[in-house]
């Protein structure tokens, strides 16, 4: 069409110099323009190599998908990738060491610990690919700042987030007169009976992953603001945050059993499954498992985004960001492997059971991959508008992420759970809290 | 025989020989006391290179991180001298790993002693297949810990437990659900007794065949002696084996405390410290803190308070032992 277009502007009376500098600049659009449409490498990656470490997902079709996305990647590219797969909690350690080492991936993943805010002066800017995915897919979520940005510039270019949500048995609930639920308090009260009836809720109050996030939809939706939108300061110590504890306090006293002090994170998908839960909080994760291992409770399960709070409705997710170290060998590669893999984003989402949630506005037109194929978690669709991260409203700094590490927050709602008093656990969590911040701000 | 050198005294470190009406003077480096030293400390050399570059390199490097702000992030870091021991010292967490790591070092190794004496004892009786007894014991000590630890934490599971519903069809406990069915990873005390457990029943074949290892080189006639002169057999174990056997055991208790201080494992996979802080021990909390939350300073620091409660320890063993040898 280019092609048509010039010789159409230029007729025949073009000199050879014209000619020359039309052409060249022809062609030089052309290759522009199919890389953008094609995705067509630059001829300077190939025969190069590209290491990339990324988490064991929890859908493994889905590292079946990814694996064979990187090995058709590389052939169509002429770039030889290998892909490194690790547990997500071992990766800090990992990062540390490649760190220490000054070697390791080309292309690394920070999932479940977002250390982009720890590490940003040693990764690559990666602002000129993160706002031309922005601008192709109709701009990032504020959420993806949160985690991928440091003082304005990316320093990761977010892939997905994995959605919290409340999952519940539409029979039981029925059983006691309630329909869907829209908030805490319709938690609370359908735990409370259906505890009653040996069919109690559960939220982990342990050291796990979803211990962390699970409270802090509960005070996100109490109004709690761990810091503000700087990220620098702390507005924990809040009324909100004690009415949030006062009613995770009633919450177990009422819907849940002394197990939930000894869940990892698989405990609730295990326990939803088993028939006994009423509800729980957890990835979809739950529901694919539940399906599979037991389909009469997964016909009665269905799935609420999130439920509201006094302060709103706010699910917590967990975002998954790719990063590139400075000193990776092969950083064009790195970036357009990254590329390649925003562009096959609905494939992606389709190998994951919907569990990949785009971070970018355009990638939620209806249907979405898989979840609009679901009657059920077709709710799902919209969760862009509810999502924010640890550490919310303010980015997640490294000393958001110590606070995370050391599990204060779930270890403030066990205390009062277990009948510790709220003004004392404040201000232990607190004073754990400032003090945290307080060495981040000194070094 | 030693001589004055003409011209004045011998400058310290040589000497002077007399050979006929001659004298020569010889440097201190080639003197035989300095030959003695030269070929002693050569031969010791290669000991001490790998115990400085395993050990003390190290050691040194802790000691580094932990005056510093350094973080996994940072390659240059700020001397801050003892801020984060004092960190350490403000943060109520640290107490509870602290009393943690004491009761799981202790409680275990008090544990692994007996359970690991009496099988040594138990091994040593002749039985049919005591040769396969004695390979399959150490199981335990030979899996994979990630392997065994998972086995542990499904056994323990709050729902699924094998454990809770053996003892629920023994009609020892409840049915699931009901207040007196056990949450071992979830009740404060529990938590800690399950962690502690684990350690045990993976460390007690060690001691059991470091013990058997002692026992079966006292000599019997020895024994026999003490049996024939009329003493039991409690007599026998404390005051003739025990004695016979203690560098074994020194040895032993030394490498086990070390092993079970510095274990992060098993509480890192069955409950990462959780819950509250209930099962929390200062390898755990270091790990959190320096690696997982990026201060590095912090951890080592953290770390490095194992070295005071292991010092003492391990002094107290190795002068023992030593005092028993001459």
């Amino acid at each position: 069409m280019s092609h048509e277009r010039l010789a159409e502007t230029h007729p025949t009376t073009l000199s050879r110099r014209s000619f020359l500098t039309t052409a060249g600049g022809a062609v030089a659009g052309l290759t522009l323009a199919d890389m953008l449409t094609a995705r067509q490498a630059p001829a300077q990656i190939k025969g190069t190599n590209l290491r990339l470490l990324i988490w064991s997902h929890y859908v493994p079709a889905y590292d079946v998908w990814f694996d064979k996305f990187a090995k058709e990647w590389g052939d169509k590219n002429g770039v030889k990738v290998r892909v490194d797969h690790m547990p997500h909690l071992e990766l800090p350690a990992r990062y540390a060491a490649e760190f220490a080492a000054g070697a390791g991936h080309d292309l690394m993943y920070f999932a479940g610990q977002i250390l982009t805010g720890q590490y940003y002066r040693n990764l690559v800017d990666v602002s000129d690919l993160a706002e031309g995915l922005g601008k192709k897919y109709g701009g990032w979520l504020d959420a993806a700042k949160s985690a991928a940005q440091v003082s304005g510039q990316w320093y990761a270019v977010p892939d997905f987030f994995i959605s919290i949500p409340v999952l519940w048995r539409k029979d039981l609930f029925a059983s006691v007169g309630m329909g869907e639920p829209k908030t805490w308090e319709d938690l609370r009260k359908a735990a409370g009976q259906l505890k009653a009836k040996g069919h109690p809720t559960g939220m982990q109050f342990s050291h796990c992953n979803d211990a962390n996030h699970n409270w802090r939809a509960l005070m996100y939706c109490y109004g709690v603001k761990e810091t503000d939108p700087t990220g620098q300061n702390i507005t924990i110590d809040s009324k909100e945050m004690r009415e949030a504890l006062k009613f995770a306090k009633a919450m177990y006293d009422e819907g849940m059993t002394p197990e939930v002090f000894s869940w990892d994170d698989a405990s609730d998908n295990r326990f939803l499954a088993s028939g006994v839960a009423s509800w729980i909080h957890d990835a979809i994760s739950a529901f694919h498992s539940t399906r599979l291992t037991n389909p009469k409770v997964f016909e009665q399960t269905f799935v609420v985004p999130e439920v509201a709070g006094p302060g709103g409705t706010w699910n917590v997710g967990e975002p998954n960001v790719w990063a590139i170290w400075k000193f990776s060998k092969n950083v064009p590669a790195a970036k357009e492997f990254i590329q390649g893999l925003a562009d096959s984003q609905k494939d992606a989402m389709q190998a994951s059971l919907g569990y990949n949630m785009p971070f970018l506005r355009g990638q939620y037109t209806k249907p979405m991959p898989y979840l609009g194929n679901d009657t059920k978690l077709g709710k799902l669709q919209d969760q862009e508008k509810i999502t924010a991260f640890l550490g919310f409203p303010g980015p997640m700094t490294p000393p958001a992420q110590e606070v995370v590490t050391t599990f204060i927050i779930p270890d403030m709602f066990t205390r009062v759970a277990r009948g510790g008093a709220i003004e004392d656990t404040m201000k232990w969590g607190v004073g754990e809290i400032r003090r945290i911040y307080a060495k981040h701000k000194a070094s | 025989m030693t001589e004055v050198s003409p011209g004045g005294p011998s400058p310290p470190g040589s000497f002077s020989v007399a050979v006929g009406q001659s004298v020569r003077t010889l440097p201190w480096w080639r003197t035989p006391t300095a030959r003695r030293y030269l070929f002693g400390y050569t031969l010791l050399a290669p000991a001490v290179l790998y115990v400085g570059l395993l050990v003390g390199l190290p050691f040194v490097f802790s000691l580094y991180l932990a005056m510093s702000d350094a973080s996994v992030s940072s390659p240059v870091a700020r001397f801050v001298g003892i801020d984060n021991f004092m960190s350490a010292l403000e943060n109520a967490t640290f107490y509870t790993a602290l009393r943690n790591t004491v009761v799981f070092t202790v409680g275990a190794g008090i544990l692994k002693g007996l359970l690991g004496t009496s099988l040594a004892f138990l091994l040593l009786q002749p039985f049919k297949g005591r040769k396969v007894v004695r390979a399959l014991i150490v199981i335990p000590f030979t899996l994979p810990i990630a392997v065994s630890v998972l086995g542990w934490k499904w056994m323990f599971d709050s729902q699924f437990s094998v454990i809770n519903w053996a003892l629920s069809r023994l009609g020892l406990i409840g049915s699931y659900g009901s207040p007196d069915w056990p949450v071992w990873l979830g009740q404060p005390g529990l938590a800690l007794l399950s962690v502690m457990f684990v350690n045990v029943w993976r460390g007690f074949p060690f001691s059991a065949i470091v013990l058997l290892a002692g026992l079966t080189s006292v000599p019997p006639e020895v024994l026999d002696a003490a049996k024939v002169d009329g003493a039991s057999f409690m007599q026998r174990f404390r005051k003739v084996i025990v004695p016979m056997i203690a560098p074994i055991l020194f040895v032993g208790s030394a490498f086990d405390t070390v092993f079970t201080l510095s274990d992060l494992s098993i509480v890192y996979l069955l409950t990462n410290g959780g819950p509250d802080g209930a099962t929390e021990i200062l390898p755990t909390l270091a790990y959190n803190t320096g690696i997982r939350g990026g201060a590095l300073g912090r951890g080592a620091a953290i770390s490095l308070f194992l070295f005071p409660l292991l010092l003492p320890a391990i002094i107290l063993l190795l002068r023992t032992l030593r005092r028993r040898q001459y």
